[in-house]
């Protein structure tokens, strides 16, 4: 062990491809032989197909192949990775979600024809010739109306729209008298707004067929390449595993959207076969908008009880989540155990319920987005924090004061039993905000904001000290919980002969740095240069198995994984350096990349141990020759990053605009490898979480079309929307893990939205604001405050 | 989407009448039309390519008047498919006659719309509509002095 690189702001390696356009894309990659798929989607958003003609298509020149959902009417959709019950015990409602539509198309978008051709321009002119007749039927989009009754109907197997009804937190009735016993309740509808994801790179797929080695390929822009494998193998396709390569190259970000198993990575692998050519998908912009899976669109009522001296005694929520019209990956999942379990928050309120209606819509699904539940759980909790300490005339930093959980670092003081299933592992909620009221310089704040509004200028802020659940997750937990995979990752640390150091990582990279961080702790662990370590993932053959990257979790289970293949490398390294210096391992000492005798200046470098290792002719009998350890890292427990997040706004009184004059986040993500990338981090899920609450969102109109499918119709952040971030971190470890890291992948998506949009509460209270539903553009805010 | 407008024709209704009820016409006058042709009674099957700014695409489909009061008003009833969007529009239109023997042309309708059409949103669909209107009467006006 050495300390040269861990905790050091080391420049990311993998950034010199990618800035210089060496980055090696799925689209970027170019078979012999390959064609290209164009998927015909439907205009409507519910229709029944009444006929496809592709005869005048077909005979196009150049065109290939056509499949429609007749092709697939004997093969399964994709499926759902979680199964959650109704509150009644019975299984969730799982529709099938088809590789191509055969009968009634659900969200504007649902693919009803795939054509192949010699190029992507043939299959699209040509899908233009397909001639689909539809019978147009009435769209629903909204959860709540689509619960009503005579509403049209997603599936028609399901009469009432829902996908099932969940329950979380103490008894009901136990949580109605706590309420019943409140001096103060604060109660309010949210909406949290539905939000397209945006990766940079649109999803693009490759399938390949090797008729000589009776063998699959596929390419995919995909979050976890040995999930996609494992369900489209076992639960799509039913093509033997081992026969299946599933290769995740360079992936231009995620957020969540990459996670799910879609169609059209099935599609290709499939036709692949039948063709005996390379297939090529790749979205285009405009497509991804209508297909790529969304996030949140939750509404909620939420209502937080207090007693007289403005401590918590009770929460009770009653949710509307949409999930769409199919079921994601993870759909079950978010709106559930990654969003009710979140609701203890910081705070000791001893009484907690969530009652929790998943519905489905003429929409495109709902999966992961940046945060995934927590971040929706998170707004409930923070909007009704600064509300209520507004109503009861308390100071909201002094509100949570009054309510935190106390420190426990989960060594000397136990984890922190929520009412709502999880145990916080460690957690200091004091000391976020504490830093954050101080960089704020709160006591002077107050005068400014007093002195603005003498001006007639409208200046607020908003707070919000959040917590998640990342470090996803122990097995046995989520599979009681549902989950029809365990959350666990893998590792291989490959020694070389000549020392250098090959790391086999389960845990892909789309954005995150592995390249990087996950090398500066091999290289400090086995005290070589940084230089000589390379991270592979993404590769299914490469890589023994891999559950993938989402939910902050791939430091905290991949990273571990590898500590664990470190110490059984650092084992064995020991019994050999032992035998050449002719001692016991117990006398040896490791550190800086060399063993050495205990009091002596007798050593071996980590180098000449390695050689031993694969040219083993003085070398200990019984020990096999090699350096070259596997491990698999099931985590103990959920990982719990905290932070403070504060957000000073001016909106203006004319117009209604919002501008972010500072935003102070301090994030308390455990341990950190390296600083910059955890505040690369950061920046980019407060630059989406500021998006959600100020410019981003998506609307259907009333036939269920996507109104807000450019980026002339849905805002993004942009760099002129943002302040200057000033950001800290305080340190309290995860006790649980090796590295003693927590994740900071999603802690600004899941801090900033509701300070930012208590910061507009706060600043335009005294008009009569209290919520407003988000994006909150100037539109919306002006309304507001003049009342029309 | 929202139609709505009016419009001042240069000539007395009866001839604007019979004029809009003339295929060979409509088609000189109508944006983008290449092909218009009487399918039966008051039905003709229109082929249309437009080309304003984000919206490019080749329609095709049916136009049919119905609800007919002479010299008064009809229904125009379009539904067109592209393979960037279907539009499926109702719209009233209506002659009066003005102080100057001229024809005010108003319309008021709703056309809702499908796909990339409905995706590129209103503020650009409402802009290309009116562009639209602009040189349908633009090109009426001109075509009216060859009748």
């Amino acid at each position: 062990m050495s300390n040269k690189y861990i905790g050091q702001s080391v420049k990311r390696v993998e950034d010199k491809r990618f800035i210089t356009g060496e980055g090696r894309y799925t689209d970027d990659i170019v078979l012999p032989r390959m064609v290209h798929a164009y998927i015909l989607r439907s205009p409507y958003a519910h229709a029944r197909i009444k006929s496809i003609d592709t005869s005048e298509a077909l005979a196009m020149k150049g065109v290939v192949a056509i499949y429609t959902g007749k092709d697939f009417e004997n093969i399964n959709g994709v499926p759902c990775g979680w199964q959650v019950n109704f509150k009644d015990g019975t299984t969730m409602r799982e529709p099938k979600h088809p590789l191509l539509v055969l009968d009634k198309v659900k969200h504007a978008g649902d693919g009803v024809a795939m054509v192949v051709a010699e190029t992507k321009e043939i299959a699209a002119d040509a899908a233009e010739a397909i001639n689909v007749k539809y019978e147009v039927l009435k769209a629903v989009t909204n959860p709540k109306e689509a619960l009503a009754p005579g509403a049209p109907l997603v599936h028609d197997e399901y009469p009432d729209n829902i996908a099932f009804d969940w329950q979380i937190g103490n008894d009901k009735a136990e949580v109605d008298a706590a309420m019943d016993s409140a001096h103060h309740i604060t109660k309010l509808d949210f909406t949290n707004n539905r939000v397209v994801p945006n990766a940079m790179e649109p999803r693009s797929y490759i399938g390949d067929y090797d008729t000589a080695y009776d063998r699959y390929t596929l390419y995919t822009s995909t979050q976890n390449p040995h999930l996609i494998r494992l369900l489209m193998c076992a639960f799509v396709l039913g093509i033997p595993e081992h026969k299946v390569r599933v290769v995740g190259p360079d992936v231009g970000g995620g957020f969540g959207s990459k996670i799910y198993h879609y169609t059209e990575e099935a599609l290709v692998t499939w036709a692949a076969k039948q063709l005996r050519r390379p297939i090529k998908w790749t979205s285009d912009r405009s497509e991804a908008f209508l297909t790529d899976a969304h996030g949140r669109d939750h509404v909620s009522t939420a209502e937080m009880g207090f007693d007289k001296d403005g401590h918590i005694v009770g929460l009770r929520i009653k949710t509307y989540a949409n999930l769409g019209a199919y079921l994601s990956t993870f759909a079950s999942a978010v709106p559930t155990y990654l969003h009710g379990t979140l609701l203890q928050g910081v705070y000791t309120t001893p009484k907690i319920h969530l009652d929790m209606t998943c519905v489905f819509t003429h929409t495109t699904a709902v999966d992961a987005y940046r945060g995934a539940g927590r971040p929706e759980a998170t707004y409930l909790l923070e909007r009704l924090m600064d509300v209520s300490a507004h109503e009861m005339g308390i100071d909201p930093a002094e509100l949570r004061f009054k309510n935190f959980i106390p420190p426990f670092d989960g060594v000397n003081q136990a984890g922190y039993q929520t009412q709502v299933a999880l145990q916080y592992d460690s957690g200091n909620y004091h000391a976020v905000l504490e830093r954050g009221l101080e960089m704020l310089g709160y006591a002077d704040f107050k005068e400014k904001q007093a002195e603005a509004r003498k001006n007639g200028k409208l200046l607020g802020v908003g707070f919000s000290t959040y917590i998640e659940a990342c470090g996803i997750a122990p097995s046995a937990v989520v599979g009681s919980l549902g989950a029809r995979a365990g959350l666990f990752e893998s590792a291989q640390v490959r020694v070389q002969p000549t020392g250098k150091v090959n790391v086999y990582t389960g845990s892909h990279s789309h954005g995150q740095g592995h390249e990087t961080s996950f090398a500066q702790v091999v290289a400090d662990k086995l005290g070589i240069p940084l230089a000589d370590v390379e991270i592979i993932h993404g590769d299914s053959d490469a890589v023994a198995f891999g559950m993938g990257t989402y939910g902050s979790r791939s430091l905290a289970v991949g990273g571990s994984a590898i500590v664990k293949s470190i110490e059984k490398v650092l084992e064995k390294g020991a019994k050999i350096a032992a035998h050449k210096l002719e001692c016991s391992t117990d006398d040896l000492d490791f550190a800086d990349g060399k063993w050495t005798v205990k009091g002596t200046d007798k050593s071996i470098g980590f180098g000449d141990v390695a050689l031993t290792a694969y040219v083993p002719h003085v070398y200990p009998a019984n020990l096999e020759p090699g350096l070259d350890f596997s491990s698999f890292y099931d985590p103990a427990n959920f990982t719990y990053p905290f932070g403070c997040h504060i957000a000073v706004v001016e909106v203006d009184a004319e117009t209604g605009k919002v501008t972010i004059k500072r935003f102070v986040a301090v994030d308390d993500v455990g341990n950190v490898i390296n600083p910059m990338i955890v505040e690369g981090q950061i920046h980019g899920g407060l630059a989406q979480g500021i998006g959600q609450a100020l410019l981003e969102g998506v609307i259907y109109d009333e036939n269920g079309q996507l109104t807000t499918g450019t980026f002339m119709d849905y805002a993004m952040p942009r760099a002129d929307d943002l302040p200057m971030f000033e950001t800290d971190r305080k340190t309290t470890p995860c006790p649980h893990n090796p590295l003693g890291v927590k994740g900071a992948g999603e802690a600004g998506a899941i801090g900033s939205t509701p300070a930012v949009v208590n910061a507009v509460m706060n600043a335009t209270w005294h008009l009569g604001v209290r919520d407003l539903e988000m994006p909150l553009t100037p539109q919306r805010v002006w309304r507001a405050m003049n009342h029309k | 989407m929202e139609l709505t407008g009016s419009h001042i024709l240069h000539a007395p209704v009866q001839k604007i009448w019979d004029l809009i009820l003339n295929p060979e016409f409509l088609a000189k006058v109508t944006p983008g039309i290449s092909r218009l042709e009487q399918e039966s009674g008051d039905l003709y099957k229109a082929i249309a390519e437009i080309k304003i700014g984000p919206v490019h695409g080749k329609f095709e489909g049916s136009a049919e008047l119905t609800d007919k009061v002479e010299h008064e008003s009809f229904v125009l009833k379009v539904t067109q498919n592209s393979k960037i969007g279907n539009v499926e529009a109702d719209i009233k239109m209506v002659m009066k006659p003005t102080e100057n023997n001229e024809t005010e042309l108003s319309f008021d309708g709703v056309a809702n719309m499908s796909g990339l059409l409905a995706r590129t949103g209103n503020r650009v669909m409402s802009g290309v509509a009116n562009t639209l209107t602009k040189q349908f009467f633009s090109n009426f006006e001109k075509e009216l002095l060859n009748y």
